[in-house]
């Protein structure tokens, strides 16, 4: 037998993202997690005393609580070892200009005030390191009702909004890294959409961290209310350095009667980020939560993004996609718990494995009593694209009564030789056919990505193929 | 419940509240000691062994299939209905040789299996085709691993199951595909109907890959019956519950129609539309 060949996928080419700026801070807290670190960033950042309390209940929770007892090993990390808080050099603030030049040359080459001077984003949020430097929004919306802030500036001005719902759908108690969030938590959107409004241009953060050693905690907060809409963008980058970065955010997500959200991320972390990030989303009655999220980077990362069905006819629809190469152990997936009647889900996922990358699918589907007629389907695909790699999918279904209707598929494999075969039969070169065959296998993904991710998506699945045939 | 004392877990963990990751029932049954039983089918030959268990207890079978051997194992538990059940069955299997297995889980108050099958030779293959009945207040509790060590393996599982009354059910069928197994195909399927309101059915389908060069599939469907099936059936005259006998006995009728005996296969079939009757 000859020996199979072999497709060979481009690594994500990260020289922009790689790219380090000086050490900007004008604060950063001392390494490790204690009392007195949690009230001094809670002092610095001038919070009510609820929530200097909320951080301390929080930190008493940490220390209670064990390590996870699955997923991948997170035992190289060491909480002794991170900042927690890094201020940089820079006041938030509403205009480009006023960004500092390194901070604003950052994002430039990331492509963030591009996009919404092309008018493609209706509102744009940067945060670096520990703190948002810039947020602005299109005025119609603001006449409109919406609002786009960093959170710290929420707190200060729509605090009963955000004392009702903060840290309500991931409590602190939920695991380790969600009552880590509780402590140390800095920076993050708020969004606030009005009954009725529809946010048609998306709203996109990007999280930076670009301090040694530290960690982000940045705290995404959305209410979309009452036959409302909104298309929220996230993505998070970082440049990498030789120690550990943790990256432990909060999203938390509330989708009221008849709304609909749509949460799109790109995650392309560092590989040396340890990404234990928690997503949760409440859906009412009739009402759409849609996540789209891409995994590319970071050296360890544990996402499950959760969608609570908890009024009637509420849906779910999750398209990912996750990319492992060396060195990088991704641990992706979702779950969805039907607790209404007819709620639905879509759950559809993509994996690549290659040159010693390990990629998990793991997933939770939950069907409670009280939720009949309630329908899943989920299919997860796994592409590996080496010997040296691994790809590993664990879903659970849990049903309770027996008016669900439930449907689980998953694949694991190369490309397979018939499908190159049959393209070659019709007259395109091998390296075109395996490319070919990779890009419908995430097709299904890039299509839901907004254009600039889509593209910047082709880009990083670059093909790289085997020399010509024969 | 402590690691050490559950009678089986799956081979890769995962969220505690889903309480899939070991088995809810205890390593030891009280006042029982382990029966085990050991077959051997050595190279070149084939062999086919219809086990019936009627008792409750923990049964222990040891299959060692050597070279280019066959073996068909039938493996029925009827134990009574407020009598608990643990089974553990570990099959080695040798080059090119295969382990066609059958199995029905309908008895016992609670019941514990767990399945492990080493397809360490190349070319070997293991065709399992599992049963599972639940009524009453009944525990069943499955764990299926099928390790793909050697090359151009073949491993297929295929678990049909009705679940009514207030029983509930885990199963948990992995597929390893273990580094070297190259050419290696597995298929994992199980069809699961639910038949009361009252019922709680839990699957865990798991896939690990260490290997590129294989090429696997799993699917689950989890459900009350198909209403066009039923609707078909009852406009030809049949009430609800005889066209919901049909549907579920039409579904088991892949795994029955493996039992060599046919007194055994009416015995069994004739016990389940009985306690589907019933149900």
């Amino acid at each position: 037998m000859t020996e199979k060949k072999k497709t060979y996928v481009e690594d994500i080419e990260r020289t922009l993202y790689d790219i380090k700026d000086a050490d900007h801070s004008v604060y950063k807290t001392q390494s490790g997690l204690t009392e007195d670190i949690i009230r001094d960033i809670s002092k610095r950042k001038h919070d009510p005393q609820w929530m200097l309390d909320f951080r301390l209940k929080s930190l008493a929770v940490y220390n209670s609580l064990a390590l996870p007892t699955w997923g991948p090993d997170i035992s190289e990390l060491n909480m002794d070892d991170i900042v927690t808080y890094v201020q940089p050099d820079a006041k938030m603030t509403g205009d480009w200009k006023e960004v500092p030049t390194d901070i604003k040359n950052t994002f430039d080459r990331l492509g963030i005030p591009e996009a919404e001077q092309k008018q493609s984003l209706a509102g744009v949020g940067a945060q670096y390191d520990s703190e948002v430097v810039y947020h602005s929004i299109q005025e119609d919306l603001v006449k409109q009702g919406v609002i786009y802030t960093d959170m710290e500036t929420a707190i200060r001005e729509h605090e009963d909004v955000v004392k009702e719902y903060f840290m309500t759908l991931v409590p602190p108690k939920d695991h380790k890294f969600a009552a880590l969030h509780g402590a140390v938590w800095s920076g993050g959107s708020f969004v606030y959409v009005p009954e009725g409004v529809n946010v048609e241009i998306p709203l996109q953060s990007y999280f930076r961290l670009n301090a040694a050693g530290a960690g982000q905690f940045e705290h995404t907060l959305i209410i979309v209310e009452k036959n409302a809409s909104l298309h929220f963008i996230e993505g998070c980058s970082a440049p990498k350095y030789n120690v550990t970065n943790l990256h432990a955010g909060c999203v938390e997500l509330f989708v009221k009667e008849g709304a609909r959200l749509r949460y799109s991320t790109i995650e392309n972390w560092s590989r040396n980020m340890m990404n234990l990030n928690t997503k949760r989303a409440l859906v009412e009655k009739d009402g759409i939560i849609e996540w789209v999220s891409g995994s590319f980077g970071s050296h360890v990362s544990c996402l499950y993004p959760c969608s609570i069905l908890h009024g009637e006819n509420a849906r779910c629809e999750f398209t990912g996609v996750t990319f492992a190469s060396k060195g990088q152990n991704l641990d992706t997936g979702a779950s969805v718990i039907h607790a209404a009647p007819h709620t639905s889900a879509n759950i559809n996922t993509r994996t690549i494995s290659k040159a010693g990358g390990k990629a998990t699918y793991r997933s939770a589907v939950k069907v409670a009593r009280r939720a009949p007629f309630a329908k899943c389907s989920v299919n997860c695909e796994s592409l590996m694209l080496d010997n040296e790699s691994r790809s590993d999918t664990l879903p659970v279904m849990d049903i309770e009564g027996d008016e669900a209707d439930i449907g689980h598929e998953a694949k694991i494999g190369r490309i397979s030789d018939e499908a190159i075969f049959y393209l070659t039969c019709r007259g395109i070169d091998e390296d075109e056919a395996r490319a070919m065959i990779v890009r419908g296998f995430v097709e299904p993904i890039a299509k839901e990505l907004p254009l600039e991710y889509a593209v910047e998506m082709n880009n990083l699945v670059n093909i790289e193929l085997e020399g010509t045939m024969g | 419940m402590a690691d050490t004392k559950t009678f089986s877990r799956i081979p890769m963990r995962t969220w505690r509240w889903l309480g899939v990751n070991e088995s809810r029932i205890p390593e030891q049954l009280d006042g029982t000691a382990v029966k085990t039983q050991q077959l051997l089918v050595e190279k070149g030959k084939e062999d086919e062994v219809i086990l019936v268990q009627r008792e409750s207890g923990q049964f222990e079978i040891q299959v060692h299939i050597e070279d280019g051997a066959k073996l068909h194992l039938v493996n029925a538990q009827l134990v009574d209905a407020d009598r608990p059940y643990t089974c553990r069955v570990k099959v080695f299997v040798g080059k090119g040789a295969t382990f066609s297995y059958t199995v029905v889980e309908a008895g016992a108050s609670k019941t514990a299996t767990e399945l492990y099958v080493d397809l360490a030779g190349d070319d070997s293959k293991a065709d399992i085709w599992g049963l599972y009945f639940g009524d009453g207040e009944r525990l069943i509790d499955l764990n299926y691993v099928i390790r793909q060590g050697g090359k151009r393996t073949d491993a297929n599982m295929q678990v049909r199951g009705a679940l009514l009354g207030k029983s509930e059910k885990i199963f948990r069928g992995t597929l390893d595909f273990l580094e070297g197994g190259k050419g290696s195909v597995g298929r994992e399927n199980e069809e699961v109907v639910l038949l009361s309101p009252q019922v709680r059915n839990r699957s865990v389908p798991i896939m690990l890959s260490h290997e590129d060069d294989v090429d696997g599939h799993h699917a689950v469907a989890v459900g009350r019956m198909d209403e066009d099936k039923l609707f078909y059936l009852m406009s030809r005259g049949l009430d609800l519950s005889e066209a919901q006998r049909l549907v579920v006995e039409a579904s088991f009728n892949p795994v029955l129609d493996r039992i060599p005996e046919e007194a055994l296969k009416d015995e069994i079939d004739t016990y389940l539309q009985r306690r589907l009757s019933n149900g």
